[in-house]
């Protein structure tokens, strides 16, 4: 396994209220990493440092050991992919168009070249809206908009897969489908690191969950071992109880 | 999905409209010129044509199409549907300049009219003040632009009915007039320079077009997909300050172009703005150039401010095609 994210004691605060300090933890290749934790705990932040969308106060971000600073932002693009948590529903453009947005870094041509093309096609097949090209955002559901989404991170073909909360919006189907999607994207070698609220999720799809609390990464753990012990559960609500499915699954409830 | 054949054509339809009206307005005005006459150069419709209205129609079709270029990449720029060549102050700098230079009685400045030296810099004024605010950390976001934009017009627009109120009769109606914006003749000489600085600057924003498709989504979307957000961000607002104060200089502000024309065709033709650019550019000079025709002609001997006949025409049909499309 080789490394492909490095955070290194990072920190931020804003307006000096300090929202991450001290946050250390890598993610290598082959893993589905899932970023938990509550409402503020800096889930979405620690996301947005690494796609270099903000600057640590304090602390280093290295991506493929490289400091994040010292990327080329197109090289930078065409390894790290970052999925927001929403963009403008109003957007005027069509659904297939967003998705092409993806192959921006990968091309200097003024329109893209047949492979972009077949990218394209081939992640907007993968996560189930390749019927929506021809749609205008405007007229998609949250859930069809939310699928384009992940078809434009996709097409950019990274290395690194940067995702804050991809299962919103959609259906379970639709949720299970995507999380699949990043189990096998991390099969052919892409590290995944994701934000999500949903601990069912996570204990099913994940190879590792990682629990942001109090500033700084509280728990971080590969998923067999939280599967085994309760402790952390408490860190999300105190009415969490974790159980065994008849088939041997573990399986959150609430009590 | 946008491809390469029906983009080709787009664009190919609207530079045929555009080559067709250069062609054929010179000879709308309020008198008909006889084209045996022009053919054969004789005065006075040689002289008419030639003078007057060749150089006024390109003035209206490099005017119409920088003023609604600049329109479309703000709007792009800024994610915001009402943006205009104008909502960043950059035309109301550009007319205090212009007011001032009116107010002092300047004449020339370098042999060169001094309204014109004047507009232009009062813009960069603007522009470095509106920059200089809205630049933190050596990054810039649009929405600073845009307040700071909005503050620099209002204090413009005070000083402009400040100095108003000092002037003498003669000199306030030479301030409205100019305030009005209009298409007219102006020497070779400085609708050369103009017509250059246009499609230079125009080329240069075109050139980024797949990254303002970026833009219009988000500068964060754009940043993650390898664009250079502060670098964007602050070459498109100086092209399209060159854009504005450019046109504004020879003709005043001429509102609508700019906000109407952007929204007309991408309706139209979507939004990808390797099309978009390029057809709004040359649908925007068609539409002010063909509107001074009419302008100059309905009520000849005088004449209504191509604006003003572009606002009147313009606006319900902007509501109409919204309409359609609501519907549809």
């Amino acid at each position: 396994m080789s490394v492909r994210l490095r955070i290194d004691d990072v920190a931020w605060q804003v307006n000096g209220r300090p929202v991450l300090s001290g946050v250390t933890l890598d993610v290598a290749d082959g893993e589905v990493a899932v970023l938990m934790g509550r409402n503020g705990a800096g889930k979405s932040t620690l996301l947005d440092i690494v796609a270099g969308l903000r600057q640590p106060t304090g602390g280093a971000v290295h991506i493929d050991d490289r400091a994040i600073g010292d990327w080329d932002p197109r090289a930078r693009a065409r390894y790290v992919a970052h999925l927001p948590q929403a963009v403008r529903p109003d957007l005027p453009f069509l659904a297939g168009e967003l998705v092409l947005m993806g192959r921006y870094p990968h091309t200097d041509r003024w329109f893209e070249s047949d492979e972009d093309r077949r990218a394209v096609e081939q992640a907007m097949r993968r996560t189930d809206c390749w019927g929506l090209r021809d749609r205008l955002l405007e007229t998609l559901s949250g859930g069809e908009r939310q699928r384009v989404l992940l078809a434009a991170c996709f097409a950019q073909s990274p290395q690194l897969l940067l995702l804050d909360e991809p299962s919103t919006h959609l259906d379970i189907d639709q949720q299970l489908h995507c999380f699949a999607l990043l189990r096998e994207e991390s099969a052919r070698g892409v590290a995944c690191l994701a934000v999500t609220h949903d601990l069912n999720l996570a204990l099913t799809y994940a190879t590792r969950i990682i629990v942001l609390a109090d500033l700084r990464v509280a728990l971080d753990v590969p998923v067999e071992e939280a599967a085994r012990t309760t402790d952390w559960l408490a860190l999300f609500s105190p009415r969490l109880r974790l159980s065994t499915t008849p088939a041997g699954r573990p399986w959150v409830s609430y009590s | 999905m946008t491809r390469a054949t029906p983009t080709a054509r787009w664009v190919l339809l609207f530079g045929v409209a555009f080559g067709a009206a250069a062609l054929v307005l010179p000879f709308v005005g309020p008198f008909g010129l006889n084209l045996e006459n022009v053919r054969t150069r004789q005065e006075p419709d040689w002289s008419i044509f030639v003078q007057l209205r060749v150089s006024r129609t390109l003035l209206g079709l490099f005017a119409g199409g920088a003023l609604s270029l600049a329109g479309t990449l703000f709007q792009a720029m800024l994610r915001d549907a009402l943006a205009t060549p104008y909502t960043l102050g950059i035309s109301a700098g550009a007319s205090l300049g212009a007011v001032v230079a009116i107010w002092l009685g300047w004449q020339q400045i370098a042999g060169v009219p001094a309204i014109w030296v004047a507009a232009l810099g009062g813009a960069a004024v603007v522009l470095a003040l509106v920059v200089g605010a809205a630049l933190h950390h050596r990054r810039v976001s649009s929405f600073s632009l845009l307040l700071s934009g909005l503050a620099a017009s209002s204090v413009c627009s005070a000083f402009i009915l400040v100095i108003y109120g000092l002037v003498s009769t003669t000199k306030s109606f030479s301030i409205s007039r100019w305030l009005i914006g209009s298409v007219d003749s102006v020497d070779y000489a400085a609708l050369g320079g103009f017509v250059l600085v246009v499609v230079v600057t125009a080329a240069v924003v075109m050139r980024q077009a797949k990254a303002w498709n970026l833009m219009a989504v988000d500068p964060s979307w754009a940043s993650t997909r390898g664009a250079r957000v502060t670098q964007l961000t602050l070459s498109g607002y100086g092209a399209g300050s060159l854009l504005t104060a450019a046109t504004v200089a020879l003709t005043g502000p001429i509102g609508f172009v700019g906000l109407v024309v952007p929204h007309l065709v991408r309706t139209r033709i979507g939004a990808d703005h390797r099309v978009l650019m390029p057809c709004a550019f040359l649908g925007g000079g068609v539409l002010l150039a063909a509107c001074d025709a009419i302008g100059r002609s309905v009520v000849a001997p005088s004449e209504i401010p191509a604006g003003a006949v572009m606002a009147i025409l313009g606006g319900p049909y902007l509501v109409w095609v919204l309409r359609q499309r609501s519907m549809s």
